[in-house]
């Protein structure tokens, strides 16, 4: 870990990034929508959804990373409209990921975020790029990278100039094939130690199965996450693309009200204990 | 398919794309036509003159003598069709106002704000537009004055200060800059914007951000024009919502320009003045070279509590060293005070121009 240097910890207070109202790092902060922009329509019932169910954030994919070619390849530049205007409708900041590094000056003038996805983690002229577009970045783990790895993607970002890098653990390949991948949760805290960016937990393409999202969200919450980012989708069976991991606004309402308890009940006892002079740290 | 049966799919394609672009051009001729009879209306004692009509038919008929496919009786029934409905639009159409540029210019965007009862008219320049209210060509006309980004625009200021027309309404348009392009362009593929260097100038930050090259172009609904013309797919324009509709082009992004808001102030010019109800008056005048001058012609409002709007020198240009003031004020509900108010600035100036009173819009 001797070349990140600008990522690492070593005793720097923990970075917040600032999106809207919420601050990543300081509250915990929920980002949810469908997999795809699929229509206007559909964006803005179901940012409407999310919004009512406490979600501070909506994240649509416009330009999609499809293992096949000849599946949805999303909307483009159009899907980008479309939550632009669902910022506009319901006030929620929007997040939406960017493949092409020729795309994301453009992306930064539609989304409050750019994603990197877990299969462009190691795209360095796509790092580069993101690093210089001005926006907070979501940096997602590669399904085989180490901690050391991405840390020195973070690295790229931070270097060219972008200090707004939130993490994301989104599971890792191992020999376990039951579930699409393995939640590596106990990245969250290993990654407190190890840097000051906020890290935050994908339990939707983790799992690959919507009824061990509700739990495992409460898991990273739990292991102290500074945030999820969630798939919902109120016609699950309609949905262009991961149509058998999408919640139900419903489902995802009840989820909120849990792991808004759960963090609730952790703030507390962590002040508890502070007063008894003997933190968890 | 077979390899034959796809080539000719996609000739057919080709020739029906060229097919729905002169039914463009027929329908852009179409209204430019009945725009255009419509002016002659205030011009002529009666709405029918038989026998213009019948020389213009007969006209039409020698035209088609030399061209094979344009056989007489389909030609005169298509133009009796088209005599028909500009008769009757004559009778039934409400005012025409005028605006410089093309359809789907800013000026066409604030006269729909203004009235939108009233038949926007295109200009080919401003000085076009008074000339035509003058003439009785239209019944009002519509002209920028001042940006709140750019500041005023001077070639109306000064045809503002020759004209005998009268200033009868404003209205201030929130100008949204919208990048278009053909629907088929790819995004990353372009490379040039055009559009008035106003226009450019107000989204600078939005077109270095992307590295396109800005091109100045003499207007911005022109060049939206010119784009769809062109077909090109390295090049974008900036120009607003309304050109998109009109030329069938693609909103890449809405509102680039880089302050908000972007405000345009426009006047509205009549032969005669407003006998509707108003409560703001513009004016210019110009006060003499010594000590005090202008300070005493602005006591006048002071004293009788009276808001100024706007004030803003211009450099005469018949006596150098000499400035014109262009002044609007709020007169509110006391129009009755107006003529003592004019008559004391009268007194205290050179020079002094009413333009006219009129409704403020809010």
């Amino acid at each position: 870990m001797n070349a990140i240097k600008l990522a690492a910890r070593e005793g720097r207070s923990r970075t917040t990034v600032k999106v809207g109202r919420v601050e990543f790092g300081r509250n915990l902060a929920v980002i949810a929508g469908p997999c795809s922009v699929e229509s206007e329509e559909q964006t803005l019932r179901i940012a409407y959804a999310v919004k009512a169910a406490g979600a501070d954030m909506l994240r649509g994919g416009a330009f999609k990373p499809r293992t096949s070619p000849y599946a949805f390849q999303g909307l483009g530049l159009r899907g980008l409209k479309f939550l632009a205007r669902a910022r506009e409708e319901t006030g929620l900041p929007v997040i939406s990921e960017v493949l092409d590094p020729r795309d994301a000056s453009w992306m930064s003038e539609y989304v409050d975020v750019l994603q990197v996805g877990a299969r462009n983690m190691q795209n360095f002229s796509l790092l580069k790029e993101v690093g210089r577009s001005g926006k907070p970045v979501l940096l997602k783990r590669g399904m085989q990278a180490t901690l050391a790895e991405w840390l020195n993607c973070a690295e790229y970002i931070l270097d060219a100039g972008n200090p707004d890098v939130i993490l994301c653990e989104r599971g890792i390949r191992t020999f376990e094939t039951h579930l699409r991948n393995t939640l590596d949760l106990s990245a969250v805290p290993a990654l407190r130690a190890l840097t000051h960016l906020p890290v935050i937990v994908d339990p939707t393409h983790s799992t690959g199965r919507v009824d061990l999202v509700p739990p495992m969200s409460m898991a990273a919450v739990a292991a102290g996450a500074d945030g999820l980012i969630v798939e919902v989708h109120d016609h699950p069976d309609e949905a262009l693309c991961d149509r058998e991991q999408a919640m139900l606004p419903e489902a995802f309402a009840e989820m909120m009200i849990r792991i808004r308890d759960l963090r609730t009940f952790l703030d507390g006892a962590e002040q508890r204990m502070e007063k008894k002079g003997d933190g968890y740290e | 398919m077979s390899e034959e049966k796809k080539n000719s799919a996609g000739n057919l394609n080709d020739v029906r794309r060229r097919i729905d672009e002169v039914d463009r051009d027929i329908l852009k001729n179409l209204q430019e036509r009945l725009e255009i009879s419509l002016q002659t209306r205030r011009l002529k004692s009666q709405v029918r003159d038989q026998d213009r009509e019948k020389r213009l038919l007969d006209r039409l008929k020698a035209d088609c003598g030399t061209r094979q496919l344009l056989e007489p009786e389909f030609v005169l029934n298509i133009f009796e069709r088209i005599i028909t409905q500009s008769l009757s639009l004559q009778e039934t159409t409400g005012g025409l106002i005028g605006f410089q540029g093309e359809h789907g210019a800013y000026g066409e965007e604030a006269a729909r704000l203004f009235d939108p009862s009233l038949v926007p008219i295109p200009c080919r320049q401003f000085d076009d537009v008074f000339q035509s209210v003058a003439d009785g060509r239209l019944d009002c006309g519509l002209v920028p004055v001042q940006n709140s980004l750019g500041g005023p625009i001077t070639r109306v200021n000064d045809l503002l200060l020759e004209t005998s027309l009268k200033v009868t309404g404003e209205v201030i348009l929130p100008v949204r800059h919208c990048l278009l392009a053909n629907p088929e362009t790819n995004h990353r593929e372009i490379r040039e914007v055009f559009s008035h260097p106003q226009a450019l100038s107000q989204c600078r930050d939005f077109i270095a951000r992307q590295g396109l090259i800005p091109r100045p172009y003499y207007d911005t609904a022109g060049a939206a024009r010119k784009l769809a013309l062109d077909r090109s797919r390295t090049e974008a324009v900036v120009a607003g919502r309304l050109c998109a509709e009109l030329y069938h082009l693609e909103i890449i992004k809405e509102d680039i320009q880089d302050r908000n808001p972007n405000l345009t102030r426009f006047l509205i010019l009549s032969r005669d003045e407003s006998k509707r109800e108003a409560d703001k008056c513009s004016m210019i005048f110009s006060v003499p070279d010594s000590p005090g001058a202008l300070f005493k012609t602005l006591q006048i409002f002071a004293v009788r509590n009276i808001n100024l709007t706007r004030i803003e020198s211009f450099r005469d240009r018949d006596h150098p060293g000499r400035h014109l003031f262009f002044c609007d004020f709020q007169i509110g509900a006391r129009k009755t005070d107006l003529p003592g108010v004019l008559a004391e600035i009268e007194e205290a100036t050179l020079m002094m121009k009413y333009l006219g009173c009129y409704k403020e819009h809010r």
